[in-house]
């Protein structure tokens, strides 16, 4: 017995498809943890895809497993037509990942770690160092690119982080609350690094905790809480369904908090 | 498996441990200077014990309860230091003595001179050596002059001799010693070498929480494995490498045991060329690709360094003890000894060093350790692969 698929097939294909993603764990205390469960959405081309929660709600899991680090109890997810599942590698050369707690090596310089995650997608030579260069002046890494990434700041960190998960230009970046921790100008910059990546026609998963953030950053959101997806749809959808106005609103109505 | 990838995170690994100050210390300077510094404070204690003894031997006083004013005299002409007194044993005890002599005489016997000495203390017993020698001497003289009174030519003193001639030659009997040490040695300078570079490159990057964006890049599980064992290894062997060429260097260039001739001549010498040097690397090679497996495999639970640190820690108790062991001297390299990892090792490398070993036993050996390498390989990577090591927080 086959069940329907989750989404009517269109003329173009999502760039990502989720499919009834789940992922339980075992936990010693609390037994087999639903952390993930039936998580369906899509994300086009060009489009920024907010997910929203509380902690624990499953984003990170999430996000893990449409990047392969986690595989999933059941359902799947096609990333640019590939299935996280039957074909991680092919996966893992299609996004860009930034984890929620991303680290930089910190005996390392951001030239050198940029060239080694390039070297990690196949990059190589001149056209790596070109590339390296190029995303240096794109994300104002210029003084500090040959100093060790134990002597930045947090923002130049995330920088020099944003910039590695853009280098080898892929069609769908991951973003786990790239913003998180980062003052006004650092987390702007950040911001308009990601709309840019939108006119550029990459389809962005986008995770945060700020509100309005979402509101300015995303085409559609979806709401996730305890594993399970309350929500999905642009903002006047969901303005729509709930009655609220603002994102906070809609956010709290959603958890029913 | 791709050879760029595996280049290129090897590079990053060695790049990242070098620039690591604690990995530094471990791999380059413990094994550079450790050796050198243990031989000369050795050679620097032994010497000033030796000659502690010696001069004080000469200016302590000698207690004596003698009538005998030849012994007085013979005492005070060998260059000693004597005094009457009473209850040896007791001032011996205090140290206001360093030796006594006692004159037991018994009705129709010789007298018996009883030399008292505290011999727990190196200067009670050179001292009360000195007091015999010229005792032994004045005794012979004695008999020589008694001898030549009676007219019996002094020949019959000695109607032969003995001399004892040691076959093994100062080669040998350094092999001996080091036979017993250099295996231990190197076995647990290139697990404790190894210890922080391989907790870096796994405990280290989850706490850095690096691990994640490295996993999520198209390098394979195993290329990462692979390139961080290769980091580890070169780590190891460079620990081994420069361990070996200090002990060398310092045994050639240093002046050990005092004044003490045989051990200055176990030390003097270290029974090593080009050959045995060859040969002891190739026995350590499968042995440092067990290490770094092992190593990895088990640091890659630790959520962090310092639970790296009291993981491995255990470990090198479990190393320590047969490396010892294969140093004995009397257990022979059996096939089925040569199973047992490590001990193999370090009996392997007495046996080259003696210039005493069987073919049998070294390939069992090296067959062996390439096994248990595999293995520890293939768990190592296993580890690379299961979600709740990698995310074990």
């Amino acid at each position: 017995m086959s069940s329907a698929p989750a989404f009517p097939p269109s003329a173009e294909p999502a760039a990502v498809r989720v499919e009834n993603l789940s992922k339980s764990f075992n936990d010693p205390k609390r037994g087999e943890v639903r952390a993930v469960d039936r998580v369906s959405f899509q994300v086009a081309r060009g489009e920024i895809f907010g997910l929203l929660g509380p902690n624990g709600a499953g984003k990170t899991t999430t996000l893990r497993l449409i990047s392969t680090l986690l595989k999933p109890t059941s359902g799947t997810a096609l990333v640019g037509g590939c299935d996280i599942v039957a074909e991680p590698a092919k996966v893992r050369e299609r996004i860009g990942f930034l984890a929620g707690e991303t680290g930089l090596y910190p005996r390392l310089t951001p030239r050198e770690i940029l060239k080694f995650f390039g070297e990690m997608h196949g990059m190589k030579g001149a056209p790596l160092a070109g590339r390296v260069q190029q995303m240096i002046a794109r994300f104002g890494i210029e003084k500090f690119a040959d100093t060790r990434t134990d002597k930045l700041s947090t923002g130049m960190k995330q920088r020099v982080a944003i910039a590695r998960t853009m280098l080898h230009d892929p069609p769908v970046l991951i973003l786990d609350e790239p913003t998180a921790g980062l003052d006004v100008p650092s987390a702007r910059n950040i911001e308009q690094a990601v709309k840019e990546a939108k006119q550029a026609g990459k389809s962005i998963i986008y995770s945060t905790h700020f509100m309005e953030e979402a509101e300015f950053l995303c085409d559609r959101i979806a709401v996730i809480s305890d594993g399970v997806v309350k929500i999905t749809g642009t903002m006047e959808d969901l303005r729509r369904a709930t009655g609220k106005q603002r994102l906070r609103e809609i956010f709290v109505d959603l958890l029913g908090i | 498996m791709r050879f760029p990838f595996l280049a290129a995170i090897y590079r990053k690994e060695m790049l990242d441990l070098i620039r690591d100050r604690r990995t530094l210390i471990s791999m380059v300077v413990v094994p550079v200077f450790v050796f050198p510094i243990i031989m000369s404070l050795m050679g620097f204690v032994i010497g000033a014990m030796e000659d502690k003894a010696e001069r004080e031997s000469k200016t302590q006083t000698i207690g004596l309860k003698v009538a005998n004013p030849a012994v007085r005299e013979t005492l005070s002409k060998a260059g000693l230091v004597v005094a009457d007194k009473d209850n040896l044993r007791a001032l011996i005890e205090q140290k206001a003595i360093v030796a006594g002599v006692e004159e037991v005489a018994a009705a129709g016997q010789a007298p018996e001179f009883r030399v008292y000495s505290d011999n727990s203390n190196p200067t009670s017993a050179a001292a009360s050596e000195k007091v015999r020698a010229a005792l032994a001497g004045l005794k012979e003289a004695i008999v020589r002059s008694s001898l030549r009174a009676s007219g019996v030519p002094e020949a019959v003193l000695t109607p032969f001799s003995v001399a004892k001639v040691n076959v093994a030659p100062p080669k040998k009997m350094a092999a001996t010693m080091w036979g017993s040490m250099l295996g231990y040695l190197m076995i647990l300078l290139m697990f404790s070498g190894g210890m922080y570079p391989v907790i870096d490159m796994t405990a280290g990057e989850k706490e850095r929480h690096t691990l994640e964006s490295f996993l999520a890049t198209p390098a394979g599980r195993n290329e990462i494995v692979v390139g961080k064992m290769l980091a580890a290894m070169t780590a190891i062997l460079m620990t081994a490498l420069l361990t070996l060429t200090s002990i060398v260097v310092s045994i050639r260039s240093n002046r050990i045991g005092g004044n003490s001739a045989e051990v200055r001549q176990m030390f003097s010498t270290i029974p090593l060329d080009a050959g045995n040097i060859g040969l002891i690397l190739v026995t350590l090679l499968p042995l440092c690709v067990l290490a770094a497996a092992v190593m990895i495999a088990i640091a890659m639970f630790a959520r962090g360094f310092k639970e790296g640190t009291s993981y491995l820690t255990p470990v090198m108790l479990f190393v320590l003890f047969p490396a010892m062991l294969g140093g004995m001297p009397n257990l022979e390299l059996t096939p089925a000894l040569a199973l047992i990892p490590i001990f193999n090792a370090s009996q392997l490398i007495r046996g080259i060093i003696l210039g005493d070993f069987t073919r049998a036993a070294f390939l069992v050996t090296m067959a062996a350790n390439l096994v248990y390498a595999t293995i520890a390989l293939a768990i190592a990577k296993n580890r690379f692969e299961t979600e709740s090591v990698l995310f074990r927080t």
